[in-house]
């Protein structure tokens, strides 16, 4: 859960990026670590614990500080989780403490299989960690949407958001940055709005 | 996960003079409390030479990931993992539910005085999060100003 540190006058918050394997996770932080505006100082380095082959094999890391808000300074970190199935002990580490997440799902349609594990995959490891899916905010973003071989946007809420409550959803091409913000806003936004309406997370 | 306590100036005083004692008799470089989530929540000592915000990622993960293979091999909990390096090494030892005491210190300082002086430090700091955590356990934060009617000027793309 998000950190409010009244001595340090700093709000902390994790956002967990999430999916299947190669569906572009670590795509979306290489581009908000190359495209966001920031101060300067205000954007951390980005780590990725990765194979030879450049696949997530721990987690990718990517603090930025956002904003004041009241004096407090909004420090957000990003991580992604290693989509591959074997990995799935460390995605369990990587959600501890998770504030909001970024469910980001391949498009194609020979991947709507591992989008659905993969999501199923999400709502158990949060269980695992005493966590309910709908107590944490969280945006779906159906990537990879400039290739051609890609489901409807239709077929893909039916399958990924198909509740009583839909999460905003987006369409994207991560590597050309196009729906990276949209999702990163939307889910800032949505974690704010539950850090307001519900009080305040976890303090240290 | 129980909740970590509300710290105001003086836990954040009191922690910090108890990660200044373990400098001192340790001889270690940085020490720092963090969260097992990965967050950082003080530190004291060198901060210039090292990138402390990655560092409590990183090793909050490294530590639970150590959990992990503890209960594999039947024990309940590796309560401190150390790695040494040739310049620096770093100890990190459990403190509570929620948070870890990561020290780090050349690689010519004793990791058994590090060890030694950690032991002792982290049911220091243990006792001070527990008092944190029965002071004021429903406090918060007032986000109210915030305008949430325009979520873009949280992250701009650069144009």
């Amino acid at each position: 859960m998000a950190i409010i540190n009244q001595a340090t006058k700093e709000l902390q918050v994790k956002v967990v990026y999430y999916g299947p394997a190669m569906g572009g996770k670590t795509t979306n932080l290489v581009q908000v670590h190359d495209h966001v505006q920031t101060a300067a100082g205000n954007k951390g380095k980005l780590v990725s614990l990765a194979t030879s082959s450049d696949r997530t094999l721990f987690f990718d890391f990517l603090p930025i500080e956002a904003m004041s808000i009241k004096g407090f300074k909004t420090k957000f970190q990003l991580y992604t989780v290693p989509g591959q199935v074997i990995y799935n002990t460390t995605r369990q580490l990587v959600l501890r403490g998770v504030d909001g997440i970024v469910f980001v799902a391949d498009s194609q349609y020979e991947k709507m299989a591992e989008n659905v594990e993969s999501f199923a995959n999400l709502e158990d490891n949060l269980k695992m960690l005493k966590l309910n899916l709908a107590d944490i905010p969280y945006v779906l973003q159906y990537n990879k949407r400039d290739l051609p071989n890609i489901a409807p946007v239709e077929y893909m809420e039916f399958l990924l958001n198909n509740r009583d409550l839909q999460v905003p959803s987006f369409s994207s091409a991560a590597h050309k940055c196009e729906g990276v913000f949209e999702a990163l806003n939307m889910i800032t936004r949505m974690l704010l709005n539950k850090f307001i309406s519900q009080g305040t997370p976890q303090y240290a | 996960m129980a909740a970590l306590p509300q710290l105001i100036e003086e836990d954040i005083e009191r922690l910090g003079g108890e990660l200044r004692e373990l400098l001192e008799k340790s001889d270690a470089t940085t020490a720092l409390i963090i969260d097992k989530g990965g967050f950082l929540i003080t530190s004291q000592g060198d901060a210039r030479q090292f990138d402390l915000t990655t560092i409590a990622a990183l090793a909050s993960g490294a530590y639970m990931a150590n959990q992990t293979i503890a209960n594999l091999v039947h024990e309940t909990s590796f309560n401190s993992i150390y790695q040494q390096g040739e310049k620096f090494s770093m100890f990190v030892m459990g403190v509570d539910e929620n948070c870890l005491l990561v020290a780090i210190f050349k690689a010519q300082v004793s990791v058994g005085a590090v060890k030694y002086f950690a032991g002792p430090a982290v049911k220091r700091i243990a006792v001070q999060l527990q008092i944190a955590q029965e002071r004021d356990p429903g406090a918060r934060l007032d986000l109210s100003e915030l305008n949430l009617a325009d979520p873009s000027e949280v992250f701009k793309r650069k144009t």
